[in-house]
C-alpha cells in the first residue's frame, strides 16, 4: 500500500526491444527524472502484466505498438491497476481514440516535443494516482474507526445514550435498550425522562445536569426501587460528557447494583467475622514469621493481660518461655507450616503465674501462597482442670461410699444380734442374780438348822430354777456369749481389713507389695459381694515395685467393683453365683495383675469406649463412668498398661500390666 | 429348721406360731433370744427358699423377715409368702430401712418395719401387735 512517506516512484515500461525514433528514448527520459523515479522494462504484455500484478509500479507506460498485446493489457489493468500512459509514434486519431476508450489515462505522440511532454504527462498522472490512493487509504482508516467505535458502543456493558442540546435522545446502545426495556430505533427522538426508570432521574435535576455537562463533565450516582420487589433497589454510576461542537452530550450508565450488594455483603462478611473474633470464648492470636504477636482477638488479651496495643509487637516466646512443648509446637507451625490442634500447654506469665491452655495452630499464608505467620487459637484450662480434679474425687468419693456401705452392712449384723444378745444376757443376769438370792436364802436356813426352813428355802429354789429356767439360761447364756465373742471377732477382722487396704495412704510413691494391694482391695470388697460371687486367687509370689499403692489400690477396686456388678447383672435374683478370678503373674519386665469374671460381659461396640470418660451403661447414680477412665490414666501413669477381653454372656477379663523398672525393685541378689 | 428350744411353751400355752427368716444364723438364734419369753413357737429358716417350704407344710402366724438376703430379697420372699398364707402377719427387719420404699411395704401390706440392731421391746411389741394382742 503506497502511503505518503513512499519518495520512490516506480514506472513501468512495457514496449518492443527494437524500434528507433523518440520512443527509443522512453527510458532515458524518464532515467533523467532522478534518483526518485526508477525505471523498468518489459517488452510484452503479459510480463508487463506480472509485473503490475506483483504490486509496487506507480505507471506503466505502454507502447501502443505492442498492437494487440497493448489493448489487452490495457483492457486488463483497466481499474484495478496503476495509470497506464500510452505512447505512439503515430499520430492518427482513431489510435489515440482507441487508446482512451481502453482505458489509458494519458495518451503522447512521439513527436519532436516528446522528451519534453513525456516527463510532464507521467508526473502528473503520478500525482493523481497517488492522490487517489492516499484519499482510499484515509477512507479505509476511518470506516475502521467506525467500525471499532460501532463494535464499542454495541458490546459496552454500560448504558450509553446520545443526546442532543435539548436533552432529546438522539441514539442508544443495545445495552442502554436492554437495561431499560426499550426498543434502540425508537428511542430516537423521545426525551429521557420517558425511557429512564420512574424516579432514576427527575426532570429537574435532569435539566440541572444537562446545563452543569456543558460547563464540565457530570460524575454521580443515583438508586432507583425495583418496582414491586420491596426493598430492592437498583444503583447506576451516570456520567455525563460534552460530546462536540454542536452541544451533543454523552450519557453513560454503569449499572453498579451488583457491585453495591457485594461490596455491602463484603462488609457485611467482615462484620461477621470480626463480630465473631472479638467475641469468641477462645483466644485468638496471630504471630508473625519471628513470632511477634500481630493480633490479639479480647480473649487472648485476658489469657495474655495486656491490651492489643501493648502486646502488639511483643514475641509470644515471653510466654512459652517454660514451655518445651508449646514451644515446639508452634515453632513447627512457623518452620514446616504444621497444623495441630487441643496440645495442652502451659503459658508463664512475668509475674511466674503458670496457666493451664489448650493450644491450636496453623500456618497463615499470604496472598502469594509463602507463610508469613501462624494463627493461634487457645483456651484457659484452669477451669476444665479444676473441675476434673473436683469430678475425678467425686468418683473416688462414690467408689469410697459403695465400699462402705457394704462394709456396713458387714459390720451390722455382727452388730445387730451383739447388740440383742447383750440385752438378752443382761435378763439372764438378773435371772441368775435372783436365782442366787434364793440360794442365800437356803444357805441362811441350812444355817438355822430348822428342816423345815430349810425344805420351804429349798422348794422355793427349785420353783424359781423351773421359773426361769436356769438349765436353758446357763447353757443358753454361754451360748449367747461364745455367738458374741465370734460376732466381735468378725467385726475386728473387718476393721483389719479396712486398716490394711488404707495402710499407705500417704498419697507418696513407695516400694509396695502388689499382691497385698489386690488382697485387701479383694478382702474389703468380697465382703459385700459374698453372697453372689466366689472369689478364687491365683498369686505368684512378686517382686515389690515402686508406684502409689493407694492409687493402685482404686484400680483394683474399680475392677473387682466392675466384675461383682456385671455378675450381680447376670444372676439377678436366682441366687446363683458367679466367680471371680484374681490372678498374679511375673513377666518379663514386669509384674501381671488379673481380674476376670464370669458376669454379662461387655458387647463389642462399647469395647473400644470403656476407657473413656464419662462412658457408662450404668444406672445413674450407680457411677459416674469415671471408674475405668480412672483406673487407665493410673495405670499409664505407672508406666503400665490396661487391657480387656470381653465376650458376652461368658465374661471379662483385665488384665493390668505394671513395669518393673530399673530401681523400682528390691535389689537382686547376684546370680 | 425350727427348734423351739429355750421358750419349751406347753401345746396348750402357745400364743402363736412365728416363722422367723434370716441368712444370718447368729441373728436368728439371737431374735430366737430376744422372743424367748413371749410364748410363741418360733420357727427359723436361713434362706427363702427354705422359709417357703415350710410354709407350704404348715400355717404360722407372723412371719419375720430379713431384707438383704441372696437370691430373693425380703419383700420378695414376703410377697410369695402372702400367696401361701395369706392371713399370716408380714414383718420386714433390716439394717437400711431407709431402702425400703414405703409405697412397696404398703403394696405387700407388711405390717412393720424394723430396724437392725432392733431394741428388744420394740420387736416384742410388733410380733404382739402382728397377733392382734
Amino acid at each position: 500500500m503506497l502511503t505518503q512517506s513512499e519518495p520512490v516512484v516506480h514506472v513501468l515500461i512495457a514496449q518492443a526491444a527494437r524500434g528507433a525514433g523518440p520512443l527509443a528514448q522512453t527510458a532515458a527520459i524518464l532515467g533523467r527524472l532522478g534518483a526518485d523515479v526508477r525505471v523498468a522494462s518489459v517488452e510484452t504484455g503479459a510480463a508487463c502484466l506480472e509485473r503490475v500484478r506483483a504490486g509496487g509500479i506507480d505507471l506503466v507506460v505502454l507502447d501502443l505498438g505492442l498492437g494487440a498485446e497493448a489493448r489487452e493489457l490495457l483492457s486488463a489493468l483497466r481499474g484495478v491497476g496503476p495509470p497506464v500512459v500510452a505512447v505512439t509514434p503515430e499520430p492518427g486519431t482513431d489510435v489515440v481514440r482507441d487508446a482512451f476508450l481502453l482505458g489509458a489515462a494519458e495518451c503522447v505522440i512521439a513527436g519532436p516535443e516528446y522528451a519534453r511532454v513525456l516527463p510532464v504527462v507521467v508526473l502528473e498522472q503520478i500525482r493523481r494516482w497517488r492522490a487517489l490512493l492516499e484519499r482510499g487509504a484515509v477512507e479505509q482508516r476511518l470506516r475502521r474507526l467506525e467500525h471499532l467505535n460501532d463494535a464499542i458502543v454495541q458490546a459496552i456493558p454500560a448504558a450509553l445514550a446520545v443526546l442532543g442540546p435539548d436533552g432529546r435522545v438522539v441514539g442508544v446502545n443495545p445495552e442502554f435498550a436492554r437495561a431499560f426495556g426499550v426498543d434502540a430505533t425508537r428511542a430516537s427522538g423521545a426525551s429521557l425522562e420517558e425511557i429512564l426508570p420512574a424516579g432514576l432521574l427527575p426532570r429537574e435535576r435532569l435539566l440541572g445536569l444537562l446545563r452543569e455537562a456543558t460547563v464540565r463533565e457530570v460524575e454521580l450516582r443515583v438508586s432507583t426501587p425495583v418496582p414491586g420487589s420491596g426493598t430492592a433497589t437498583r444503583s447506576f454510576d451516570v456520567r455525563l460528557a460534552r460530546l462536540d461542537d454542536e452541544g451533543r452530550l454523552l450519557l453513560v450508565l454503569w449499572d453498579v447494583t451488583e457491585a453495591e450488594q457485594l461490596n455491602r455483603r463484603l462488609a457485611e462478611l467482615k462484620r461477621y467475622n470480626e463480630n465473631i473474633i472479638q467475641n469468641m470464648n477462645s483466644a485468638l492470636l496471630v504471630v508473625d514469621r519471628e513470632g511477634r504477636i500481630a493480633f490479639a482477638n479480647p480473649t487472648a488479651e485476658g489469657i495474655l493481660r495486656g491490651k492489643l496495643a501493648e502486646l502488639r509487637g511483643r514475641s509470644i516466646w515471653e510466654w512459652l518461655s517454660d514451655t518445651p512443648r508449646g514451644r515446639e509446637l508452634l515453632e513447627r507451625t512457623l518452620r514446616e507450616g504444621v497444623r495441630f490442634r487441643g496440645a495442652e500447654t502451659v503459658i508463664t506469665h512475668p509475674s511466674g503465674q503458670v496457666v493451664p491452655i489448650g493450644i491450636s495452630c496453623a500456618p497463615l499464608q499470604g496472598a502469594n501462597g509463602r507463610r508469613v505467620g501462624a494463627v493461634a487459637i487457645f483456651q484457659d484450662l484452669s477451669e476444665i482442670k479444676e473441675l476434673q480434679r473436683h469430678v475425678s474425687q467425686t468418683e473416688r468419693m462414690a467408689s469410697i461410699g459403695q465400699l462402705a456401705a457394704g462394709v456396713a452392712h458387714e459390720i451390722n449384723n455382727p452388730m445387730g444380734f451383739i447388740h440383742a444378745n447383750l440385752c438378752q444376757m443382761a435378763e439372764y443376769l438378773s435371772d441368775l442374780r435372783r436365782l442366787w438370792e434364793r440360794v442365800g436364802d437356803l444357805q441362811a436356813a441350812i444355817a438355822t438348822g430348822r428342816a423345815d426352813q430349810i425344805h420351804a428355802q429349798s422348794e422355793k429354789l427349785a420353783a424359781l430354777s423351773a421359773e426361769v429356767d436356769s438349765d436353758f439360761v446357763f447353757s443358753d447364756f454361754a451360748k449367747a456369749l461364745r455367738e458374741s465373742q465370734e460376732g466381735s471377732e468378725r467385726i475386728r477382722h473387718i476393721v483389719q481389713d479396712l486398716r490394711q487396704f488404707s495402710r499407705n495412704d500417704s498419697g507418696d510413691r513407695t516400694l509396695a507389695d502388689v499382691t497385698d494391694c489386690l488382697d485387701s482391695t479383694a478382702n474389703i470388697v468380697g465382703t459385700m459381694m459374698k453372697h453372689t460371687v466366689v472369689l478364687r486367687k491365683e498369686y505368684e509370689e512378686l517382686p515389690r515395685i515402686r508406684c502409689y499403692p493407694m492409687q493402685i489400690k482404686q484400680v483394683f477396686m474399680n475392677l473387682l467393683v466392675n466384675a461383682f456388678q456385671a455378675i450381680q447383672e447376670r444372676v439377678g435374683s436366682s441366687g446363683e453365683t458367679g466367680e471371680i478370678r484374681l490372678e498374679t503373674h511375673r513377666r518379663s519386665g514386669g509384674i501381671v495383675v488379673v481380674v476376670s469374671d464370669t458376669g454379662i460381659g461387655i458387647p463389642p461396640e462399647n469395647l473400644p469406649r470403656i476407657f473413656d470418660p464419662f462412658f457408662t451403661t450404668k444406672e445413674v447414680g450407680i457411677g459416674m463412668g469415671l471408674g475405668l477412665s480412672t483406673s487407665f490414666s493410673i495405670v499409664q501413669r505407672h508406666g503400665g498398661a490396661l487391657r480387656v477381653e470381653s465376650k458376652p454372656g461368658v465374661g471379662s477379663r483385665f488384665e493390668v500390666f505394671l513395669p518393673l523398672t530399673s530401681g523400682d525393685s528390691t535389689p537382686q541378689p547376684a546370680a | 429348721m425350727s427348734t423351739p428350744a429355750g421358750s419349751r411353751p406347753g401345746a396348750s400355752q402357745v400364743r402363736g406360731v412365728v416363722l422367723v427368716v434370716d441368712d444370718e444364723t447368729r441373728i436368728l438364734s439371737a431374735l430366737r433370744r430376744s422372743l424367748r419369753r413371749e410364748g410363741y413357737e418360733i420357727l427359723t429358716a436361713e434362706t427363702p427358699a427354705e422359709a417357703l417350704s415350710i410354709l407350704e407344710a404348715r400355717s404360722v402366724d407372723v412371719i419375720l423377715s430379713d431384707h438383704k438376703m441372696p437370691g430373693m430379697n425380703g419383700l420378695e420372699f414376703l410377697a410369695l409368702a402372702a400367696i401361701r398364707r395369706p392371713q399370716a402377719a408380714r414383718l420386714l427387719i433390716t439394717g437400711w430401712t431407709a431402702e425400703v420404699p414405703a409405697r412397696d411395704l404398703d403394696a405387700l401390706g407388711i405390717r412393720a418395719l424394723l430396724a437392725k440392731p432392733w431394741d428388744d421391746a420394740e420387736l416384742k411389741a410388733a410380733v404382739r401387735s402382728a397377733l392382734g394382742r
